[in-house]
């Protein structure tokens, strides 16, 4: 008689280098640590930011990937605690690893409360794409991806990498565009602390790019694409449109 | 109710020989060291041994010297880490319902044995396994059924249910040399396997299990440890219905043979899942179960042979919390 039995991703690592692994996966303890703090975070930002979300019926079921543009730390917070319960569980956020695994403490709190796996910018290999990869076609997870690499320093959203295409081109794992407004007011890079300030997330319908080929072109039309659907879902855009 | 007479001299003696076995294995090592005997590899790897077991053993015998108290809050905590150990390794993780109504039972039959209730204590098993029975039904979800349920139930009887008697053995006013016993023996029992499997060699005994292990080291094992355990539970006993050679040398049988399967039971688990070690905890040793594995078997089978014999805290106050 045979049982899928499949040790955790992790297993055999040291609790250090599990923390900084992106095959991490969250156990009974991570599950109660991660529930209380998405309860901690979802209430402040609905009585500090008025946090107003639009388009959740656009979520598809995981996996599936979360692209945003990134003004602030508050992003990564605000798309993980958006997600309705059954996906939020199920969501990691990329993070840099060389701003938030270098030191343990840090790369703990990363973990435990915006189950953050790390990104090694300029320094991705193969290697980490395809453990990604499987954990979003192996493990039906939700990724939260920032294509700009980095926080933008004015408010304005910039060109996004083509980081994106490698995980999801010739996959059927969908991409959700998302644009969060207000962020870059309440929280810009160099200031210590966030202020109080009205948040919008704005959650667009997915993108498919199973037909997209893995060649530079495909991952730059991925990219692209993605970049293009964020920037339409910007409020202020839409109604400059208007 | 175990003897009291001679009960303080072979605490007093376990605590005091084991940490003369740490030395001695230090002063060994060092001599190893020192003289260039051992290779900087596994010096390494045997200091780093003794390190752990430095920590190891005041963690063990310290709650055991402090109370009952301190014994119940330890086996439930090395119950729930062996679960984490376990559901992290056999993939019950990923359903964490089951996972929770497992530690959830490991508390409650911890609780129990804290309370000094004894037929709560022993319902907790079919009643809990009930639960877990019937726990992943209202997901709607059938597939995997089955094997989330059987390793659900197997880890509650391992880490709950089965481990749980080490810490009902505190409700005795004398549980304290006959549980040092058993957390030393269990260790000894591991040793004499491997040094008589080391010097007699021959036949595997079951190869494809645990390549390592030896017929000689097992039959090695059971006379060495059932001697040893024999004679030390001689005084601990003495006065009490279990004082007659017979029983005694049936207890050392069972701590030996208990240990052992229970060692082998991991080996198993450990072959079917294709891993090394159940966890990193331990540096040089593995993971908890890789360390306690034997103790899982040994406190239930001993438990009830004392307890048929002898009995545990029978002059105690029961439901001492619940009223």
């Amino acid at each position: 008689m045979k049982w899928e039995l499949r040790p955790a991703r992790d297993h055999g690592l040291t609790p250090a280098a599990r923390l900084r692994s992106s095959g991490r996966e969250p156990g009974l303890g991570s599950l109660a640590i991660a529930t209380t703090w998405r309860g901690a975070v979802r209430t402040y930002l609905r009585i500090a930011h008025r946090l107003r979300v639009d388009g959740l019926e656009h979520l598809p079921p995981a996996p599936f990937v979360m692209v945003a543009n990134h003004a602030s730390h508050l992003d990564a917070l605000t798309l993980a605690a958006a997600l309705p319960r059954p996906l939020a569980h199920k969501a990691f956020a990329l993070a840099a690893g060389d701003t938030f695994f270098t030191n343990t403490p840090v790369a703990a709190f990363a973990a435990y409360a915006i189950n953050a796996l790390p990104v090694w910018r300029r320094h991705t290999t193969t290697g980490d794409l395809d453990a990604l990869r499987a954990r979003l076609t192996e493990d039906g997870a939700v990724l939260i991806l920032f294509p700009e690499g980095t926080r933008s320093r004015t408010g304005a959203m910039a060109r996004f990498r083509a980081g994106v295409g490698a995980l999801v081109a010739g996959t059927p794992v969908p991409v959700v565009p998302c644009y969060l407004a207000g962020a870059h007011a309440a929280w810009p890079a160099g200031q210590y602390l966030p202020r109080p300030g009205p948040l919008h997330l704005v959650i667009g319908p997915p993108l498919d790019f199973s037909g997209t080929d893995r060649s530079r072109a495909g991952l730059i039309a991925v990219s692209d694409a993605c970049e293009q659907a964020v920037r339409g879902l910007d409020p202020a855009a839409q109604e400059g449109a208007a | 109710m175990m003897g009291e007479a001679y009960g303080q001299a072979v605490t007093t003696g376990i605590v005091i020989a084991a940490g003369g076995v740490l030395l001695l294995a230090a002063a060994v090592i060092g001599l190893l060291s020192v003289t260039g005997r051992a290779s900087p590899a596994l010096r390494r790897e045997l200091w780093l041994r003794l390190a752990s077991w430095a920590v190891l053993l005041p963690l063990m015998l310290g709650p055991v010297l402090l109370g009952r108290v301190w014994v119940i809050g330890a086996v439930t905590l090395l119950g729930l880490l062996c679960l984490r150990e376990y559901d992290r390794a056999t993939g019950l993780f990923r359903e964490p319902l089951m996972a929770a109504g497992v530690a959830l039972g490991i508390v409650m039959v911890n609780f129990a044995a804290l309370d000094h209730w004894y037929n709560f204590f022993m319902a907790l098993f079919p009643l809990t396994v009930a639960v877990l029975a019937v726990l992943s039904i209202p997901l709607d979800r059938p597939g995997g059924y089955i094997q989330r349920t059987g390793l659900a139930v197997f880890a509650f009887f391992l880490f709950g249910a089965g481990l749980a008697h080490l810490g009902f053995m505190a409700n005795d006013r004398y549980y304290r040399p006959l549980v040092l016993l058993l957390l030393t023996a269990v260790a000894i029992n591991d040793v004499f396997a491997f040094t008589a499997g080391k010097l007699l060699g021959g036949p595997k005994m079951l190869p494809a299990t645990s390549p390592n292990k030896t017929v000689s080291g097992a039959l090695g094992a059971l006379c060495g440890t059932t001697v040893l355990v024999a004679c030390i539970a001689w005084p601990i006993f003495r006065g009490t219905p279990m004082d007659h050679w017979h029983l005694l040398v049936g207890l050392g049988v069972i701590v030996s043979v208990a240990g052992q399967a229970g060692d082998l039971m991991l080996s198993s688990i450990k072959r079917d899942l294709g891993i090394k070690d159940m966890g990193t905890v331990i540096p040089g040793h593995g993971g908890l179960l890789d360390r306690f594995n034997s103790l899982l078997l040994v406190s239930p089978a001993v438990f009830h042979y004392v307890g048929y014999y002898v009995g545990f805290g029978l002059d105690q106050p029961s439901r001492v919390i619940t009223g």
